[in-house]
């Protein structure tokens, strides 16, 4: 399957529906580079990363069909991904990275340029800063919920708490972040 | 006896079914490169390379492949068919197996034993019959034209030295023919490629070598171009169909093509091409062959 | 949705310190969604990713698509020793899976009508069942009448008859315990449980012998009508039940075997000469 003329995203995976490894290595080289530097923010394994990358990929091969074509490759594998991570590192804690909000991580870090900021900003708009004033564990909770796309109870695995507790803290959060903009952003349920 | 390695060797072989000779003491010598083997159906060519790929015994005559008794001890047999790819005729395909899964299982039938190599060999072949993204499609919905080349594929494993096709062509495109010619020049450099088809431009295409093999007996051995070269002279085009013609047929042109007989009136010479000089090689049993164009 | 971003692009050194992890979470969540939606900058990532680790990760992913896992019955032999390339040529026979299928139907259903025994004359029907489930796992072993790869099967260096014993063995290694075990809930002496097994053995080699002259269909055919008339008539004749099995019988049975192992030893001979093998 060759790049041109441009196949879409959709097209490869009904390619891949009908068992077509082409199409399927195209959607690996679209989308397996950025999954994969996704999930290794999230996962200081190495190993385990290639290996959720893989099982992604093969599931894709098995499920192709399951796709429905109104949503997003991309965003479907992302799903399909970080629940594999998830469930693999159910019993290994030490594994999964929640990101640290608070402190830049690395002394040499590259400050994106001002437009970089502000078109990024596009994205949150002032969201960062609103987000940055959260507390430790609702900050968790919005990012594995609101960022990568767990459910309530996914989310409750992931970190250690019940799911209850994870809507409430969900709620109170966004309720805080709604205060902090003076109105909600598109994208927020 | 010192034999060159690739070489096949048969001395008067016979072959019959019933009362019927498939084979009457034939005697052909291949050596490597690729030889196209021609004749109408039931002219023996399928029962001369099953011969050849150790699948029947002849009934008299002697055959030697590779310097060995196919049909002798145990590791003569083992030993011809670890050098042997043979693509029958008829290849009934597991329709529930993978291009892959197929190839593989023929890998281990001729003991690629080691995963990795075998995985390895495998992907070789599959990508030498471009059919690296099907190699995992069902061959059941794979199309005619690329379970042959699966068929080819599993043929071309390990790279043997003698390599048997029974046509290969049969339901491949110009396009995929054309991949087939450069795949098989490229083996025929080291291994000894026979191959039989009842197409002459695929003999053109193909082969530097023909055998016309008509009634179980050869008709004619020698290169593409001798064969074209015994029919200089007695190809015409003409206004009107010859009287006493072995064939003709009206072209694109409105012309006819005259093959054999005297030439009508007002005739033009023409370049014979390999089938008129297979028409001709046949004689008699040509005009079944060539419906009207 | 983010019309605002589709003229820009994050820049390299943007994508490599969020690679490295070195980006505040904010901006690294602000990278990874502008990354997910945006094509040019998803292929800009995987530039910056180790080439080796992309082809490391993708030779994974060709091997799990290209090779199903094998059958369960194939990788529990693989765990008891099995070779692997033997497990590939057992899991591509779908004859076999059927084999096993009808293997453990037949089984079954033995077994129900074991378990409805009340001893004394209604033996007859397990002894006309259990010999006979190996023997048509193994004709079903052969594949169709006509195996659709035979002409390659026959000129590979494997060789047919090996390919065709592997299979039988395999056969009777899945069909034999099962049938030992309903065996032993069998009612009367407990020497009754393992006596089927005489005739079970002894009429492989003749299905085989046979399969080499008529074809594994009629080999079977024969083989189930002659077991079959054997227990029908001690039945008929009004013999002890367990007639078929006693020590006399498996004598003959015995003989039986040797012969067909016989015949089958000098069919090779003959077959080889002529260029095909069983």
């Amino acid at each position: 399957m060759s790049t041109t003329p441009f196949v879409t995203d959709a097209a490869l995976v009904a390619a891949v529906a009908d068992k077509d490894a082409g199409a399927l290595r195209e959607l690996y080289e679209r989308h397996g580079a950025w999954l994969h530097a996704r999930l290794i923010r999230r996962c200081n394994d190495p190993e385990v990363v290639v290996e959720v990358v893989q099982d992604t990929f093969v599931a894709l091969w098995k499920d192709a069909r399951r796709f429905r074509h109104d949503g997003e490759v991309g965003a479907w594998l992302w799903g399909i991904a970080f629940r594999r991570m998830v469930s693999r590192l159910r019993s290994r804690k030490d594994v999964v990275l929640i990101p640290d909000w608070d402190v830049p991580a690395a002394p040499q870090q590259v400050l994106p340029s001002a437009e970089d900021l502000v078109l990024l900003g596009v994205e949150y708009g002032d969201l960062a800063a609103a987000l940055r004033r959260l507390s430790p564990e609702f900050r968790s909770v919005v990012q594995a919920v609101v960022l990568d796309g767990l459910t309530t109870k996914e989310a409750g695995r992931l970190l250690g708490v019940r799911e209850n507790t994870v809507k409430t803290r969900l709620h109170r959060a966004k309720a805080q972040l709604r205060t902090a903009l003076t109105e909600p952003q598109e994208g927020w349920r | 006896m010192n034999v060159p390695r690739g070489t096949v060797e048969l001395t008067g072989v016979g072959k019959r079914y019933g009362r019927k000779h498939a084979l009457a003491d034939v005697d052909l010598t291949f050596d490597h490169g690729v030889t196209g083997l021609l004749g109408p159906n039931g002219a023996g060519k399928t029962t001369l390379l099953r011969i050849v790929a150790t699948s029947i015994a002849a009934d008299s005559g002697q055959v030697r492949l590779l310097g060995r008794d196919p049909h002798g001890s145990q590791a003569d047999v083992t030993a011809v068919r670890r050098e042997l790819g043979y693509l029958p005729q008829e290849l009934g395909y597991p329709s529930d197996m993978t291009a892959f899964g197929f190839v593989e299982y023929v890998a281990v039938l001729k003991e690629w034993n080691d995963r990795e190599r075998r995985v390895r060999e495998v992907r070789r072949v599959l990508s030498l019959v471009d059919l690296t993204d099907q190699a995992t499609v069902r061959v059941g919905r794979l199309s005619g034209g690329q379970r042959r080349r699966v068929g080819l594929a599993q043929a071309l494993l390990g790279d043997p030295r003698l390599i048997v096709l029974d046509e290969p062509t049969a339901g491949l495109d110009p396009a995929q023919r054309a991949d087939l010619r450069r795949t098989l020049s490229t083996l025929g450099h080291r291994s000894t490629v026979l191959l039989s088809t009842h197409q002459t431009e695929d003999v053109a295409a193909l082969c530097e070598r023909v055998v016309v093999l008509a009634g179980g007996t050869v008709r004619f051995d020698g290169a593409a171009t001798d064969l074209v070269a015994t029919a200089v002279g007695r190809v015409w085009l003409a206004d009107e169909p010859g009287d006493d013609a072995l064939v003709s047929w009206r072209t694109g042109t409105g012309r006819h093509h005259v093959v054999g007989g005297t030439p009508p009136t007002g005739a033009d010479p023409a370049e014979p091409t390999l089938e008129d000089a297979y028409l001709l090689m046949l004689g008699p049993d040509a005009q079944r062959l060539r419906a009207p164009a | 949705m983010t019309t605002g971003t589709q003229g820009w692009h994050a820049d390299p050194a943007l994508l490599a310190s969020y690679l490295a992890g070195d980006l505040d979470a904010v901006t690294g969540a602000s990278v990874e969604q502008h990354v997910s939606r945006c094509e040019a900058c998803r292929a800009a990532v995987g530039h910056l990713l180790e080439p080796q680790l992309v082809e490391r990760t993708w030779a994974g992913i060709r091997d799990a698509i290209e090779r199903p896992p094998l059958p369960v019955p194939i990788r529990l032999a693989r765990r008891l020793g099995l070779p692997e390339s033997t497990a590939v040529l057992l899991a591509a026979a779908a004859s076999l899976r059927g084999a096993w299928l009808v293997g453990a139907f037949l089984s079954l259903s033995f077994a129900t009508l074991a378990a409805y025994l009340s001893g004394g004359t209604a033996l007859a029907p397990f002894l006309l069942v259990a010999p006979l489930a190996p023997v048509l796992g193994v004709a079903t072993a052969y594949g169709p009448r006509q195996d659709p790869l035979e002409a390659l099967v026959a000129t590979a260096a494997y060789g047919r008859t090996r390919l065709i014993l592997l299979r039988t063995i395999a056969v009777l290694v899945s069909v034999l315990p099962v049938t030992a075990l309903l065996g032993l809930a069998l009612p009367g002496p407990r020497w009754l449980a393992a006596a089927w097994l005489g005739p079970a053995l002894a009429l492989v080699p003749v299905l085989l012998a046979l399969a080499g002259f008529v074809g594994p269909r009629a080999a079977a055919t024969v083989v189930l009508l002659g077991w079959s008339s054997v227990v029908v008539a001690s039945t008929r004749a009004g013999l002890d039940p367990a007639w078929p099995v006693e020590a006399a019988q498996q004598g003959a049975y015995l003989a039986l075997a040797v012969a067909a192992c016989a015949v089958i030893a000098v069919r090779l001979g003959i077959d080889r000469r002529r260029g095909v093998a069983l």
